[in-house]
């Protein structure tokens, strides 16, 4: 029987833990160890943009106990995440590299949209209702050090995901110097984050109802609602009464009584008065608290990816959903974006051999389809540059930073002339593979976009034969179609370029 | 009536003075006629080794909080001046009992059983003479430091513990009114105090101190000076390690220099030959600066720690318990893979009666098999030539990963850990050296193993240290298991000693210092609520020390509810019986025997849904407040039976029984018209049984023919 062990290693904020599981197909993962450390990273990195060279100490010792840790349990497969703190930092790459060095271990600085989406997977993990309670209108809270991430589903898919930059260590540092001579420290945070709390409100709540209020995240549940959850649900009153007798703390009061260092206490009553603000804003009477942190996002999505479990949840179709929402703010045309869709997946299943992608740049393909003409919002004119832009400046929940510029660059080059490597994307250099991924995204998105260049969905089907050396791609339409045949000319020579393959455009004949 | 009703000052007495009356305890098996000489002689020595360790440590802290004029009083309202004042009291008449026990009972007795003892050298032969002056030039001179004080040499510095002969001496030059001087050597601790003599004609074996030796021999010491007088004395130090944490950046570093500073600790203790000269005491008194209290005149050899070689001396088996061989462990009596036993059930140890020999065995096999992942475990004592830590290292260099907590700060082993922590470190474990502000007293082994269904732990938790030489003298519990709950708490203990976070919750373990207290008051609380309903309650408790005034309190309360209460306290009691509204449902007993009690049981009845902990706690507030322990639950319904049956059996005995009278004192319970239940002795009798029925089933089933069988496929599984 296969059974693998893994760890998942998270470089918070505040503090750096770790989780080792095992996993078998049989039986899905179990956890084995569960470990963290107190460390706080955010202060110094949010205020100058460094880590001090105390701090990278404190890291690569903790990274070599936690190797050790792994090996107790013959741990084969890790994954090392780091979020805001290194996040935020100037150059994080230069650090991660002195922690190679150090502790043989490889730390990925997770993007935000990243982050959260493995939080999201996280709730999934543990909770076999999260499909029935996503029918109905659910916000997901997630208060982290650096900034407080909003999910709002509905109909069991993903709504909307928003990153509002006021975590709990950031709030604290903020307000550091205005605490001493403000006695409620609470209406001080309230004033503090409201302005970005209405525009939240304004633009992405809406009139929309919310049921269900997830508290993502185990900072509250382990300290402040220790003991005091019943099936992991906290009603309103009880939060109230709970919060009220929080804030009226001190720092130490709090340290000392839940017997927790007074700097995971300096953080409480941040992240209460934030969580707080959010339940008057949803309006709801329960608040549910799995207690899951992005530990167990990182192992679902390992097992999930080595089929060690299934999912009940499909987790693509919310980025799917997610980048149609952003098409549709920009009012893209729904109807040849599909078209444009089908025709681009037609292209790409067809071909597979040939271009060697696999399921997640499948789902790239999708999404940059259906971004690939949202810059038209700003401008007619400079469609692609606009496009592009709009997808830098966009958070995807699901999609690392790097795969949100492989589909910003493949937009751009679907009606601007394509740059070859050595002058690609500036002067900043790039990645050989992405690089390659780009140019073939770019490629097919072209030719299947080209096909629908009047938006009338003109070509109902389409069958794509490969033999040999030759793509037949046979068109369906019983329109005159000779448009779209005519400017395929110039897309199909950057297709054969790119695949190295002839391409043979037929029309199919009509009995 | 609430818990804290019940801490009156009154309730409750002193831990020093419930300390003595143990020591007392185990003077009294000294002079007990029905045992065999020689171990009476053993029990001797204990009572003054026991003295000598309470003097270094608790009496230096009392003094510690006189000088610096701490004015609290402890739970029985006692300042430290009052607890100081009768602790000499006491102390001076147990040493009275000592010597008096030693000098009318045994020396007579060991005399009668061929065994002279020379107390002084006035009483040598002419031939024994002989060959003891010849000793002493040989062997005990070149190693002699002696060394005298005048006006340009200060009183020299003289090492905590050790034996030293004092003189006054005066040079020879034939006026009279040479001025008496003071010197002084200490008797060598190289050499053994104990002298065997040559036989005379008339058989027996006589022996001869070291100190008279050098006595007799002292005027060679101080060639072309009269010696006036000589006489041994011998000081206590404070001993006590307070070590300031805040400051130690490296605690193996303060340690080692601490232990320097412990030689020259403030004298607390001065114990002098009862003919010691007026005019040498006077400058022994002023240079120590010690007080009329603190001075002990003993009437006989000094240090009774002696007596221990003297048991050791050959041919008195006649007068000696035989050494007790601890039964094989039934569960393992047979070819089994010991990982493959535990799968088949959890395994209850009981030490000395059963063999310590499967926990040696599990670290060791766990550091031959190659499903091993890693080895984990606690070190607080262990034995001089530990066969644990061979595995531990072997382990590490057969490539497991082996974490190692190595408690520094175990007490009078400080110098001893450093040393093989530094031998482990070196043969690639990782060793931790504890946490800072607390001790780790926990027991418990944490196996990790690779196995067809994935990762499986094995865990032994204990109440006894890993020491497989204490474990053929301390009664201790142990046990074996592999349930993953327990598991899953043990990794979560490992984290937490090796600096990180807590676990959020603890699936089975109770652990201090967060932790077991509230439970333990929890518990007792919920046996007193069946108690106010009149449901079955009752609390069985085994411990070596009772003195924390929460437990206590909460003791009391239960019993003021009706809870029924049987306490097996070894040593410190600080709680008083039959207190009437208070603790008339108290009892609670000591045995002290051969075997040093030190399991530590906990039974609650539950209302009838019992519940039975084991762990390295005592209701201390030291074990609940400043260490890091763990107490178990016992699952296994066998097991527990068993545990049943030792506390039964406990409680039955009526030979080495010491029961708590109300008035404080201890008494042997009345025999008569009962029948002997002597605890310790059927305990072993029964180990010895089962291990021999073990045996037999084992032959038995041999005499069957057994079928081959194709092996099986792994595969198949």
């Amino acid at each position: 029987m296969a059974v693998t062990t893994f760890a998942a290693i998270d470089i918070g904020s505040y503090e750096i833990s770790m989780k080792v599981f095992e996993m078998a197909k049989k039986n899905g993962f179990r956890e084995l160890n569960d470990v963290r450390y107190q460390l706080d990273l955010g202060t110094g990195v949010y205020s100058t943009g460094k880590m001090s060279m105390e701090k990278v100490d404190a890291v690569c010792e903790i990274l070599i106990d936690f190797k050790r840790m792994m090996q107790d349990f013959g741990v084969t497969e890790y994954r090392a995440c780091a979020t805001s703190a290194l996040r935020e930092m100037e150059n994080p790459v230069i650090v991660l590299e002195q922690i190679f060095r150090r502790t043989g271990v490889r730390v990925e600085v997770l993007s935000n949209a990243e982050q959260h989406f493995l939080g999201y997977k996280s709730i999934a993990a543990i909770e076999a209702g999260f499909k029935k309670i996503i029918q109905k209108g659910t916000a997901i809270l997630d208060v982290g050090g650096g900034s407080v991430q909003v999910s709002l589903f509905d109909k069991d898919a993903l709504v909307t995901t928003q990153s509002l930059r006021m975590g709990s260590v950031r709030i604290r540092d903020r307000l550091r110097e205005l605490e001493k001579t403000n006695t409620h420290y609470d209406q001080l945070v309230e004033e503090f984050i409201r302005n970005d709390l209405m525009s939240f409100q304004r633009l992405f709540l809406k009139d929309r109802t919310i049921q269900n209020l997830i508290i993502m995240g185990d900072f509250l549940t382990d300290n402040i609602f220790r003991d005091r959850l019943v099936d992991n649900t906290i009603s309103r009153d009880e939060f109230v009464s709970r919060y009220e007798y929080v804030i009226s703390k001190s720092e130490e009061e709090l340290a000392e009584e839940m017997g927790i260092d007074t700097e995971y206490a300096a953080l409480v009553a941040p992240a209460m008065v934030i969580t707080r603000c959010f339940m008057n804003i949803f309006d709801t009477e329960t608040i549910w608290m799995p207690g899951v942190s992005l530990l167990d996002g990182i192992a679902y999505d390992f097992a999930e990816k080595n089929r060690f479990i299934k999912s009940a949840h499909n987790f693509e179709n919310d980025i799917l959903v997610a980048a149609r929402n952003i098409s549709k703010r920009y009012s893209s045309a729904k109807s040849h974006l599909q078209g444009t869709t089908d025709l681009a997946l037609g292209i790409f299943d067809s071909m597979k051999k040939i271009h060697g992608m696999g399921k997640r740049e499948r789902l790239l393909l999708q999404i940059a389809v259906m971004l690939h003409d949202c810059g038209k919002y700003i401008s007619m004119g400079d469609v692609a540059e606009c496009s592009y832009r709009i997808i830098m400046a966009t958070e995807i929940i699901g999609l690392s930073t790097e795969e949100r510029q492989i589909i910003a660059s493949a937009v751009r080059y679907n009606t601007t002339e394509f740059v070859y490597y050595d002058k690609f994307d500036g002067e900043a250099g790039v990645d050989i593979d992405r690089y390659l991924l780009t140019a073939k995204l770019a490629a097919i998105l072209r030719l299947a976009n080209a096909m629908d260049r009047s938006h009338y969905q003109k070509v109902k089907g389409m069958k794509a034969v490969l033999k040999d050396r030759e793509l037949q791609l046979v068109l369906d339409s019983d329109r005159d179609i000779s448009l779209e045949l005519g400017l395929l000319k110039d897309k199909v020579s950057f297709f054969e370029e790119v695949f190295g393959i002839r391409l043979v455009l037929r029309r199919k004949r009509r009995v | 009536m609430e818990i804290k009703d019940f801490e009156k000052p009154e309730y409750f007495v002193n831990r020093e003075l419930s300390w003595l009356k143990f020591d007392e305890r185990v003077l009294s098996e000294a002079r007990d006629k029905n045992l065999p000489l020689f171990e009476r002689l053993k029990f001797l020595s204990i009572t003054s080794s026991n003295l000598d360790e309470f003097y270094m440590v608790r009496v230096a802290s009392l003094k510690d909080q006189v000088h610096v004029g701490y004015t609290k009083t402890d739970i029985a309202g006692l300042t430290s001046r009052e607890q100081l004042k009768e602790i000499s009291t006491y102390t001076h008449e147990l040493v009275h009992v000592q010597y008096n026990c030693l000098n009318r009972s045994l020396i007579p007795a060991l005399e009668k059983a061929g065994l002279h003892l020379i107390l002084e050298h006035e009483g040598l032969s002419e031939k024994q003479a002989e060959f003891v002056d010849r000793y002493f030039e040989e062997n005990v001179y070149p190693v002699l430091t002696p060394m005298a004080m005048d006006s340009s040499r200060p009183f020299p510095l003289i090492r905590n513990k050790t034996l030293n002969i004092g003189a006054l001496i005066r040079r020879e030059t034939g006026k009279h009114k040479e001025e008496l001087q003071f010197a002084t050597v200490q008797v060598p601790s190289v050499l053994s105090r104990v002298i065997t003599l040559p036989k005379e004609k008339n058989g027996g074996t006589s022996v001869i101190l070291l100190e008279e030796v050098i006595e007799r021999n002292i005027g060679k010491l101080f060639q072309g000076f009269e010696v006036v007088c000589a006489n041994p004395y011998r000081i206590m130090r404070n001993a006590d390690l307070t070590i300031d944490e805040d400051e130690a950046e490296d605690l193996l570093v303060e340690i080692q220099k601490q232990l320097k500073k412990r030689q020259w600790g403030e004298v607390i203790r001065l114990e002098v030959e009862d003919r010691m000269d007026e005019r040498l005491l006077k400058i022994l008194r002023r240079e120590f600066a010690i007080k009329e209290e603190d001075i002990f005149p003993i009437n006989g050899p000094l240090d009774l720690t002696v007596l221990m070689k003297i048991y050791g001396l050959e041919g008195f088996d006649q007068y000696k318990t035989p050494k007790h061989v601890p039964a094989p462990v039934p569960a393992f009596q047979n070819e089994k893979d010991i990982f493959q036993v535990i799968r088949e059930g959890d395994v209850f140890l009981h030490h000395p009666y059963m063999s310590f020999d499967p926990v040696v065995n599990f670290v060791r096999q766990a550091s031959k098999d190659p499903d091993v992942l890693a080895i984990k475990q606690t070190l607080y004592r262990v034995s001089g030539n530990s066969p644990i830590i061979a595995a531990l290292a072997q382990a590490a260099e057969n490539g497991k990963q082996v974490s190692v907590l190595v408690e520094l700060k175990a007490r009078f082993d400080e110098e001893h850990n450093i040393v093989w922590a530094k031998m482990l470190e070196k043969a690639g474990c990782h060793v931790i050296y504890g946490l800072v502000g607390l001790k780790t007293h926990s027991k418990i082994t944490l196996v990790v193993r690779r196995e067809e269904t994935g990762i499986r732990r094995y865990v032994h938790l204990a109440t006894g240290n890993y020491n497989d030489s204490t474990a053929k003298l301390y009664t201790d519990c142990g046990i074996f298991t592999c349930d993953e709950r327990f598991g899953e708490d043990a990794t979560a203990v490992f984290n937490m000693l090796s600096g990180y976070s807590e676990p959020k919750r603890w699936n089975k373990l109770l652990v201090a210092p967060i932790w077991m207290k509230k439970r333990f008051v929890k518990l007792i609380e919920r046996e007193a609520e069946h108690g106010k309903k009149g449901a079955p309650a009752q609390i069985v408790a085994k411990m070596n020390s009772l003195c924390d005034p929460e437990i206590m309190s909460a003791l009391y309360y239960a019993s003021s509810c009706g809870v029924e209460i049987n306490l097996l306290v070894r040593g410190i009691c600080c709680l008083k019986t039959g207190i009437p509204g208070v603790s008339e449902h108290i009892h609670v007993r000591s045995i002290v025997g051969d075997f040093l009690e030190h399991s530590r049981i906990f039974y609650f009845c539950n209302g009838g849904d019992e519940e039975i902990y084991m762990g390295s706690a005592d209701w201390m507030p030291r074990n609940l407040d400043r260490r890091v322990e763990i107490v178990f639950p016992v699952e296994d319904p066998q097991i527990r039976q068993e545990i049943k049956h030792i506390l039964d059996l406990q409680f039955r005995d009526n030979v080495k029984a010491h029961i708590l009278q109300p008035d404080g004192t201890y008494e042997k319970p009345d025999r008569r018209g009962k029948a002997a239940v002597w605890s310790q002795m059927e305990l072993a009798r029964e180990a010895k049984e089962r291990a021999e029925a073990a045996k037999n089933e084992k032959k038995e089933k041999s005499r069957v023919f057994v079928p081959a069988e194709p092996m099986e496929d792994p595969s198949e599984k």
